[in-house]
């Protein structure tokens, strides 16, 4: 099940360049046809990845150990769901990967870019071209209406706007008799999916998002989910989430689980189940029995 | 709690030091205020005590209507004149040492420095008064003596230092006749600082004289000054005054039309009247402080509801472990007393250090002041009450949201909807509409002939308060006005103001566009800071520059002469000048204006002044602007040019004859002739008197003795014939009358308060002692290089020091650069308006970037620049500047123009807006936003995106 290793790692960073081309044309494709078609998750692609990533808080004393050494991919074109305990590290990988964070020791690459070493001219061009953002506590702009927020980010880069694919992103998210209120005239449910077609709008490479179900009721958290999950697999967009909702995380390809700063288990397509049952052995308090499953994805981890 | 609260406010401290400032500013200009005004009445009494020191005074009993100085703001009363020849009855009174008349002339005298250069003064007049030895007390000589003759003069301290002069120095001093050699015999000093007036001690006879010339007053004056002997050559107290002045009352000739008054009640008068004259200075400067206190108050409002906001679940602890709200509160509030007591303190030492300064710079400039500069505790405690309540009322609200916090903090911060701005719109609108309404009125009572409205008691009520009380009351309805419809206005504003950002900027802009709407009233009261500030400053300079251009105009339309010659002492000019003058080369024709003093029209007085002209006048130096008649002819034929306001103050048509009365001075004949008698009598009797003493020596056989009191007679004898025999002339006034025609009325904005005659006529009615050149209007002969012409001008005027030549330009900018000179302060007041406004955006900014954190965060995710967060805020805050600036603008340049209206009449002919210097406001006021962004704006970009975005 774990397939990450120091050695694939190694083997993929070549992949990097010609992968972005092949991204490159499938989205002239998309668009030629009208957005309708797929592009099919093609295994092998890692979008970002870890390097033996460190990241500690505070001083030498009371250092806490948020990631401890961490490697890890993301691929292209697969919904990952990163779990894990309060404190964990789930979301400081997050971060560091979004390049929100700067981390300890180690590198972060997304498209082959080490976003570790970015200033901040660098990293705003990152997060206008490569990545997207749907957060827990929705996030929109107060003062825009809900297509001007979804817009926001290719106005605020200065880049054109494809209707064609502004028109799709909304009916696929259905605010199409929405669009002219204010976030405060929607439901949560509403601004969510509003989050989401921001994020899906300028087509970053990859979509981080945080707890986008944490403030959602069971009904608003299915549709966000359904309907990330179809970005996925309907347009090929990579998306990583960080969630402690095991419902939420089942909608994923892959789910990564967190304990201490270390990646202790990488499940492939797990069932709803299978995650209970991790978490299940979790919630025994023993950490190390849940390794059982992820033996070698620590090994892979550590190495 | 309390502790607590100290705690808080140790770790708030650095958050608060904007509204210490602001406080502080606040507070130093109440302060300054009052304690500039105690240094004020402080100098003043000082100079009373040692200027107008006599222990009684004698004056007139009927309190005099002057219409002299119909337009002074002076509250002096003044009283009918009394006879010179009182002092003699007052002389005999028991208790009085010394009873004279202390002749003083202002003005009209200049000193000539060591260096050849006439003395100048910021202001302060140069005053010439007649001093021997006990003519004043609080005059002390330092070294040598009083003056006794004309050629001589004793120097205060101040003078001599100023102009360098040592004790038998000789230099000239410019009398109204002209300059004259004299020499330094004596140098004094005074009590008090003079406050910069150049004071010299004449021969009491010259004085007298300059007296009676420059005021046409002969034999009576308005007052005589009485020293007491009854305590030892001290001065009297209260009650040796009063019993002074009782016995003296007493004493004086029924008739006399005199009365006795003690120098206290003298003193008292005279310092009220002259603090009253300088009352004005303290309101402009509270009008400033109430604009710092305000903008600190919300200020302060802004700060705490920040702190607020971020402890909010401190608070929430504190009540879900038991705290009352009124416990919560206290935490707040004292932090915010003790911010309050902090700044006010700083407040209160500022504004000390600001008069402080203001006295030093004026020392500097040439106006010593001695007053105490130090606030008394009143007014300190005065600035801390208003620092402390301003705190407490900014901090009032916030705190109270702190005390309401749910003990279980849930609260959404992003649903507190603004309470909705259409009450204060229409209550705004309201008072603006009635605002225009009266200076609608007041511009049509100011500039429409007959009734200003078609409403009758409207028309009686204009009839009754004329103009001040619209304008006052208009501007007052349209600030508070603006103010209240502000919140209302942002969103338009933002609208029309945002259009062309939005356009460069098409999301910043629009982002900052929608967020200035968030907080209305907030928004709106931060550019309220700039808009009272500006609305001064704008009106301000409206009428300026219409005073400036009106002056330019009248040179312009009416002026045909090429030059013009006028005193800088403000007073005549010598008759050798003038000719002086007629004689330069390539002079065409010299034209002079002689003022008359004393003329009685009807038997009253007009509210203006009368001149002698020549029939030239019209013809090469003003072209008349003829109502009716024919003004050139009139003043050929020797009938009366009349201005448009008195003639219409009188009544007066061209036709109309008036009776003119002057007064003329002569040598009394008889006077003088008996004066010279009893001198010889007097002189004679004592030759006589030391020759019988020779002769009775002789006889006893002391010869030497004998011979030394027949050469002691001798010699009185040689001083008699050497005496000025000018002492000895007596004058007297004779009223003169005649009869003349109006015969043309003009509306030259000049001559608006004039009546003109030609020399003819005013020599019927005054002489050489009433009458005075005050101008001179010189036409260049045809071809003549008036460069050159100017040249030789300037070298012919020279010898009198301080008469200047003026070209079309030079006139014109005399008036520029005095108006110049009050504007700059008023662009000091500007400028501290603007950081106050600087202030009052950045920290509203603050509290926006403080309750937008997660938005920003948010935009920053999403791949907004650090640039474009900068552009955003410098957006805002430009807006916030300019909305201010040009409510400011609009309502300022309003009402320059109404009081342009007002004061039409009375010089400000022309209007003209100054738009350059009103668009380099607008500039200014963007520049002002863009600098006040950038600190909340760094504010914003410190805080992580992370930590921003993750921020619940």
């Amino acid at each position: 099940m774990g397939r990450h290793t120091a050695q694939a790692v190694q083997a993929r960073r070549e992949h990097d360049d010609t992968a972005r081309e092949a991204r490159g044309t499938a989205r002239t494709t998309d668009v030629r046809n009208g957005v309708s078609r797929a592009r099919a998750p093609r295994e092998g692609e890692a979008v970002a990845r870890a390097v033996d990533l460190v990241k500690t808080y505070g001083a030498k004393d009371t250092a806490v150990v948020a990631l401890d050494h961490v490697n890890v991919e993301f691929m292209r074109g697969q919904m990952t769901a990163i779990m894990g305990p309060s404190g964990s590290g789930k979301s400081t990988l997050m971060h560091c990967m979004a390049g929100l964070d700067t981390p300890t020791s180690g590198k972060v690459f997304v498209e082959g870019l080490e976003v570790s070493a970015m200033g901040q001219r660098q990293l705003t061009k990152l997060r206008r071209e490569q990545i997207g953002f749907i957060f827990q506590s929705f996030n929109l702009v107060p003062t825009l209406s809900a297509e001007e927020n979804i817009l926001l980010p290719l106005q605020i880069a200065g880049k054109p706007i494809d209707r064609a694919w502004f028109d799709h992103v909304v009916h696929v998210v259905g605010l199409e008799q929405r669009l002219t209120h204010r976030p405060s005239q929607l439901s949560g449910g509403q601004q969510q999916r509003v989050a989401c077609a921001r994020a899906l709008m300028a087509r970053p490479s990859v979509i981080f998002a945080d707890e986008p179900t944490g403030n959602l009721d069971s009904r608003s958290s299915r549709e966000v989910l359904s309907f990330l999950k179809t970005s996925v697999h309907e347009y090929g967009q990579t998306i990583v989430m960080v969630t402690h909702d095991p419902r939420a995380a089942s909608y994923a390809d892959r789910v990564l689980v967190l304990a201490d700063g270390r990646i202790v288990n990488d499940m492939d397509h797990p069932s709803y189940e299978r995650i209970l049952d991790v978490f299940a052995a979790d919630d025994s308090d023993d950490v190390d029995a849940s390794l059982a499953d992820g033996a070698d994805a620590e090994g892979g981890a550590r190495a | 709690m309390i502790r607590i609260g100290l705690r808080d406010a140790r770790a708030h401290f650095s958050r608060f030091v904007m509204s210490i400032i602001a406080i502080a500013l606040g507070v130093s200009f109440v302060v300054g205020s009052f304690c500039f005004r105690a240094m004020m009445n402080d100098q003043v009494d000082q100079m009373m005590g040692s200027n107008t020191d006599h222990d009684v005074y004698v004056r007139g009993t009927d309190e005099k209507k002057d219409d002299d100085t119909a337009a002074s703001s002076s509250s002096m009363k003044t009283y009918n004149d009394v006879d010179d020849t009182l002092v003699d009855d007052i002389k005999n009174v028991k208790g009085v040492k010394t009873a004279e008349i202390v002749y003083s002339v202002s003005g009209s005298l200049v000193l000539v420095k060591q260096d050849g250069n006439a003395v100048s003064t910021m202001g302060s007049p140069t005053m010439g008064i007649g001093l021997e030895k006990g003519t004043w007390r609080s005059a002390h000589l330092t070294e040598g003596r009083w003056a006794k003759k004309r050629n001589e003069v004793a120097l205060h301290s101040y003078a001599a230092e100023s102009s360098g002069l040592k004790v038998g120095d000789t230099t000239k001093l410019v009398y109204p006749t002209g300059p004259e050699d004299v020499t330094v015999v004596g140098i004094f000093d005074t009590d008090a600082s003079q406050a910069g007036a150049i004071i010299l001690g004449l021969a009491p006879d010259v004085a007298k004289e300059l007296y009676q010339q420059q005021t046409g007053q002969i034999g009576q004056t308005q007052y005589i000054g009485v020293y007491g002997s009854g305590n030892k050559g001290q001065p009297l107290t209260d009650d040796q005054q009063r019993a002074l002045a009782d016995r003296i009352n007493k004493a004086l000739p029924a008739g006399s039309k005199a009365t006795a008054i003690t120098g206290d009640q003298m003193r008292d008068e005279y310092s009220q009247s002259i603090k009253d004259m300088l009352g004005f200075i303290q309101p402009l400067i509270l009008i400033f402080a109430v604009i710092a206190l305000f903008v600190g108050s919300f200020i302060i409002a802004n700060t705490f509801s920040m702190i607020v906001r971020e402890s909010m679940r401190g608070y929430a602890l504190l009540r879900s472990v038991g705290a009352s709200p009124m416990q919560v509160f206290s935490t707040v509030i004292i932090q915010a007393l003790l911010l309050g007591l902090v700044g006010s303190a700083a407040g209160i030492g500022l504004g000390w250090g600001m008069v402080r300064l203001i006295v030093f710079g004026m020392t500097k400039l040439g106006t010593p002041l001695s007053g105490a500069a130090s606030p008394s505790p009143t007014d300190m405690l005065v600035g801390l009450l208003v620092g402390v309540i301003v705190t407490f009322i900014g901090a009032a609200l916030p705190a109270r949201r702190a005390a309401m916090a749910p003990p279980i903090q849930a609260m959404n911060e992003t649903v507190n909807p603004e309470k909705p701005v259409r009450p204060r719109a229409v209550t705004g609108t309201i008072m603006v509409v009635l605002g225009v309404a009266a200076w609608l009125f007041c511009w049509r009572i100011a500039t429409i002939d007959g009734d200003p409205t078609p409403i009758g008691p409207l028309n009686a009520l204009a009839d009754r308060y004329g103009t001040g009380w619209p304008l006052g009351i208009g501007a007052g309805l349209i600030v508070i006005g603006v103010i209240v419809l502000a919140p209302a206005l942002v969103q338009p504003a933002g609208v029309v103001l945002g259009f062309l950002p939005s356009l460069v900027f098409r999301v910043t802009g629009r982002l900052a566009m929608r967020n200035l709407s968030r907080q209305k009233r907030r928004t709106a009261n931060t550019a309220a800071a700039l808009f009272v500030g500006v609305a001064i400053v704008s009106c301000l300079s409206v009428v300026a520059a219409s005073a400036k251009a009106s002056v330019a105009g009248i040179v312009d339309t009416g002026l045909k002469s090429d030059f013009a010659v006028s005193s800088a002492a403000n007073g005549q000019i010598p008759d050798a000048a003038v000719e002086a003058v007629k004689q330069v080369d390539g002079v065409k024709s010299v034209s002079t204006s002689r003022m008359l003093m004393n003329i009685k029209y009807d038997g009253k007085r007009i509210s203006g002044t009368s001149f002698a002209e020549q029939p030239s006048l019209f013809t090469d130096v003003f072209a008349p602007v003829t109502m009716s008649g024919d003004a050139n002819k009139a003043l050929r034929d020797g009938e009366l040019v009349v201005g448009e306001t008195i003639a219409k103050d009188r009544g007066w048509q061209v036709g109309d004859t008036v009776t003119m009365t002057g007064e003329r001075v002569s040598v009394d004949e008889e006077a003088t002739a008996k004066a010279q008698a009893d001198w010889q009598a007097q002189t004679q009797a004592k030759v006589t008197a030391l020759q019988q003493e020779a002769q009775q020596l002789a006889a006893s056989g002391d010869a030497a003795g004998a011979q030394a009191k027949a050469a002691e007679a001798q010699q009185t004898i040689t001083d008699a014939q050497n005496v000025d025999p000018s002492t000895l002339i007596r004058t007297k006034s004779e009223t003169t009358r005649t009869k003349v025609k109006v015969g043309a009325i003009i509306s030259n904005s000049i001559y608006r308060t004039m009546v003109l005659m030609n020399d003819e006529t005013a020599e019927k009615l005054a002489d050489q002692q009433t009458m005075f050149t005050i101008q001179l209007f010189i036409a260049a002969r045809k071809g003549t290089d008036t460069e050159a012409l100017r040249k030789r001008l300037v070298k012919a005027v020279k010898p009198y020091y301080v008469l200047s030549v003026l070209d079309r330009e030079d006139y014109k900018s005399t008036m520029s650069s005095m108006v110049d000179q009050i504007l700059i302060i008023l662009y000091a007041l500007l400028a501290l308006s603007i950081v106050i406004a600087i202030f009052g955006i950045v920290n509203t900014l603050a509290l926006s970037v403080s309750e937008r954190t997660k938005e920003i965060g948010l935009l920053r995710a999403i791949g907004t620049s650090r640039a474009q967060v900068r552009g955003m805020l410098a957006i805002e805050a430009a807006i916030i500047s300019v909305f201010g600036t040009l409510l400011g603008l609009v309502t300022g340049v309003g009402a320059g123009v109404v009081i342009r209206a007002v004061y039409g009449d009375n010089g400000l002919e022309v209007l003209s807006i100054p738009w350059g210097q009103l668009g380099v406001f607008l500039m200014l006021s963007i520049l002002v936003g863009l600098l006040a962004s950038v600190q909340p704006a760094g504010r914003a970009l410190k805080k992580p995106v992370l930590d921003a975005v993750a921020s619940e």
